[in-house]
């Protein structure tokens, strides 16, 4: 297959924001692209090269990037960072740079999408002291025989620019219509995705089978399960009207939501946006399968730093010193921890998926050793069935060092990377007036003046809307960053820069430099107000009105753990700005 | 299967290694009842070496079929580096099919091997007009005084005159050469030739084939890749192929 198809086809996509525009040219590129070939540009597509929990890291440095458009051009060095500085993006840069190329070659082959993708997996896999040359000669293998527009997406793609603000959503949309007649069935390429976390799997086997294929998906040990996530509630009260008269409450504890998989002599660890982690945690491969009563088996739970004596927990800030590279058997005796299990997916070769709530808890209490050193256990569960109930379970689990409660209805099936009132998260600060916690998305930034000169002084921050699959701003923040927390900030939101804003984010503002919406913080907030300016909740409770954070702060925590597509959404908003408003009536009374 | 190759000294094999290592990381070597061949293209498919290591250039060889082994170079190279010059390298296949290096009899190194290329790399098909042959060493100064202001060299040669040249951000420089002078045996030319080659290559198979040769002879034509062929004492050649740069 010609990678022009591709090239053209993203060309197309650059001019357009619209989803239904977007959607329509990804249907034709399916329509033209042969089986073999659909996981290949699905993986492109979503700028990964195999599923996200394999870990193959697609992406060069700019620095690697720039020597081979000077080798295959010709062109100085200079020029190429002229271009560079003048075009804002290296791709567009070496589109212009490339149309004179002087360096011609002994053999030229055509550019299909098959060597681009072989040639860009090639370069995924170099390390090593020489890897950088090997690099630069790969790509400009590239470059030289490539057109100038052909060149500018191959490296868009190697430098991870490419953003032309294609969700999951949309690309599962335009599979449906391309494969299985129309948009309708794209419920079930989600769920075949959900257990799968692999989108070009789903999109090779729907191009392939059709939507009975897709309909066949089942969990696999060591490929990770997209995670079902909790609605948050304001109260006990709320929390009994949406689930009735008797349901489960469990301790939500301040640590790292794990999904372990143990099977076919190997363990591995996958994070809540389904990255692999397991070398993070040694002490989970070396200590958990033998305190699991089972052969194979698929467990969440929540891995939680503890005190070295291991009777307190830490909060989850400790947990992220493991977080590195080298010397983790250090970060691992230094800052131990106890795994906490609260659900059980699969177990020698049955899937428990839908399994009520309940069943699946018996289950896991049944297969989870307890050990004496305190290492794992099963979270702490009780039923309830009153106010006073959950109140009091609640005061005892703050007493114990937790964030909460997660409430879950008994007879609910484990609905994979859904979010859904079957499970409900009730946080202490929510009661309390402590003010209200929310996880949202970094989109913008504003350059900072004076002691902040050099970093972002201010955020701009958008809630999450899973059926647009956009982003809404909804406050600007300034407060409660630390001069380490703006270095590392700006460390990680610098490579995020875009020139241009994301399709899929909505502001009513304008900041200095917008980012990919990737990076999720933790902000609290005294109090939630109608807004002309902001764009979350638009029009939900009043028309002309968004929703925006009165005194916004940061509290320190980042949330790396934590894809954009988890964090707070403007419903959540709009249920906390409807629990506000009746504490205030309830006030006047 | 047979293969065994002993050589007397381990010069040119740390030659040919390095030669290959400047264009591949992975190469697959063919033995056969007449010797041992490489060539190669690197990755960008601007230049070729194509070596052949005649059976007489071995104290002992043989070899009962064609073998190709595939090595990942930097594996091969780190082993040859440690050999001294004058120790004997007995080459072989071991049965669990590792590459086998034996060093003056008692070393002995097992080194894993990679799946071996199949593609066979066609040699460009070039007639020259330009041809000069001289020390590698003065071939290799004239370069290091192109690299000074110029990431790549021009040459034109016309009857027994070759200027070579360069220019770059910070300045130029030409440099006049012509047969008989010291260090230069021969330069001819069958019609006037000009071309440009990229220094980034040009540097480093110089440098790699270092002291093992003693000759270079340089063949082009007008705007057409270049050969340069190592005269090593032993090895029948090491030729080293590249593509000219172009004015878009």
């Amino acid at each position: 297959m010609k990678f022009s198809i591709l090239s053209d086809a993203f060309g197309e996509m650059e001019q357009t924001r619209k989803r239904t525009e977007l959607t329509g040219i990804l249907v034709r590129l399916f329509e033209k692209t042969p089986q073999e070939n659909i996981a290949k540009i699905v993986y492109m597509l979503q700028g990964m090269l195999r599923p996200g929990f394999e870990g193959v890291e697609l992406g060069i440095a700019e620095k690697t990037a720039k020597r081979a458009i000077a080798k295959s051009s010709g062109a100085p060095a200079s020029e190429v960072d002229r271009t560079y500085k003048k075009e804002g993006d290296l791709g567009a840069a070496a589109q212009k740079v490339l149309q004179s190329k002087t360096q011609s070659t002994l053999a030229s082959q055509e550019i299909t999408v098959e060597r681009v993708y072989e040639t860009l997996l090639k370069i995924a896999g170099l390390s090593g002291s020489r890897s950088q040359d090997l690099k630069v000669r790969h790509i400009s293998s590239l470059l030289n025989d490539a057109d100038a527009t052909e060149s500018k997406f191959i490296l868009k793609l190697l430098l991870r620019t490419l953003r032309l603000g294609i969700a999951e959503n949309t690309i599962m949309d335009a599979l449906a219509a391309a494969y299985a007649g129309s948009k309708e069935s794209r419920p079930v390429l989600e769920a075949a995705y959900n257990v799968s976390s692999d989108l070009g799997r789903v999109a090779e086997t729907v191009a392939a089978l059709g939507i009975d294929g897709v309909a066949a998906f089942d969990l696999e040990v060591n490929s990770p399960i997209r995670p079902m996530l909790a609605d948050r509630v304001k109260s006990e009260a709320d929390a009994l009207k949406k689930m009735g008269v008797s349901f489960s409450a469990e301790y939500k504890l301040d640590g790292e939501r794990v999904q372990i998989h143990i099977g076919g002599g190997r363990v591995k660890v996958f994070s809540r946006s389904n990255e692999e982690i397991t070398s993070y945690y040694p002490d989970i491969v070396e200590n958990i399968p033998p305190l699991i009563d089972a052969k194979e088996a698929i467990l969440e739970g929540e891995a939680v730093a503890m005190t070295h004596d291991m009777t307190e927990f830490r909060p989850f800030q400790e947990l992220m010193h493991r977080r590195r590279k080298y010397k983790v058997s250090q970060a691992v005796s230094e800052y131990p921890i106890s795994v906490n299990f609260f659900d059980l997916l699969y177990v020698d070769s049955q899937s428990l998926l839908d399994d009520p709530y309940m069943a699946r808890r018996k289950r896991l209490e049944k297969i989870v050793k307890h050990d004496g050193d305190g290492f794992s256990r099963c979270i702490k569960r009780v039923t309830v069935t009153s106010e006073d109930e959950i109140s009091e379970f609640m005061e005892e689990s703050v007493a114990a060092g937790c964030e909460g409660l997660m409430l879950k209805a008994d007879d609910s099936p484990y609905q994979a990377g859904a979010r859904g009132s079957h499970w409900l998260k009730l946080k202490r600060e929510y009661k309390e007036n402590l003010g209200d916690s929310l996880d949202l998305v970094v989109i913008g930034g504003f350059f900072g003046k004076g002691k902040r000169t050099g970093v972002y002084g201010t955020l701009l921050l958008a809630t999450y809307e899973p059926d647009t699959d956009t982003y809404s701003s909804i406050c600007k923040v300034g407060t409660g960053f630390s001069d380490e927390d703006l270095d590392r900030l700006y460390q990680i939101l610098s490579p995020k820069v875009m020139l241009k804003r994301d399709a899929r984010i909505q502001s009513g503002m304008e900041p200095d430099v917008w980012f990919v919406p990737e990076l999720v913080i933790e902000i609290v907030t005294s109090e939630i107000t109608l807004s002309p300016t902001h764009l979350s909740a638009m029009d939900a409770v009043r028309k002309g009105y968004g929703m925006a954070l009165r005194f916004p702060k940061f509290t320190g925590r980042i949330r790396e753990e934590k894809a954009a597509e988890d964090a707070s959404t403007s419903e959540e908003v709009i249920t906390l700005y409807r629990g506000q408003v009746k504490t205030a009536a309830g006030d006047a009374d | 299967m047979v293969f065994k190759a002993e050589t007397a000294g381990s010069d040119d094999l740390k030659a040919i290694i390095s030669a290959v290592s400047t264009l591949v990381d992975e190469a697959t070597f063919v033995a056969s009842a007449e010797g041992i061949t490489f060539r190669g293209m690197d990755p960008s498919h601007v230049a070729l070496i194509d070596i052949s290591w005649p059976n007489s250039a071995f104290e002992k060889y043989e070899c009962d079929g064609d073998i190709r082994f595939g090595v990942k170079i930097d594996e091969l190279g780190r082993l040859i580096k440690r050999v001294g010059k004058k120790d004997k390298i007995e080459i072989g296949i071991s049965d669990d099919n590792k590459l086998l290096v034996t060093i003056s009899g008692t070393k002995k190194y097992k080194i894993r091997m990679i799946e071996s290329s199949s593609s066979e790399t066609p040699l460009p098909k070039v007639t020259y007009d330009a041809k000069m042959v001289m020390d590698l060493q003065n071939f290799d100064r004239i370069l290091g005084d192109i690299d000074v202001v110029s990431e790549y060299l021009t040459v034109t040669t016309k009857g027994s005159k070759s200027v070579f040249s360069g220019k770059g951000d910070s300045g130029e420089v030409s440099l006049d050469v012509k047969g008989g002078d010291e260090g230069v045996r021969e330069i001819t030319a069958s019609a006037e030739s000009t071309a440009t080659y990229s220094l980034e290559y040009l540097n480093p198979i110089t440098k790699a084939i270092g002291s093992a040769a003693e000759d270079i002879t340089c063949e082009y034509s007008e705007s057409k890749p270049l050969r340069l062929e190592f005269k090593v004492s032993n090895i029948g050649r090491i030729h080293f192929y590249l593509a000219p740069r172009v004015d878009s």
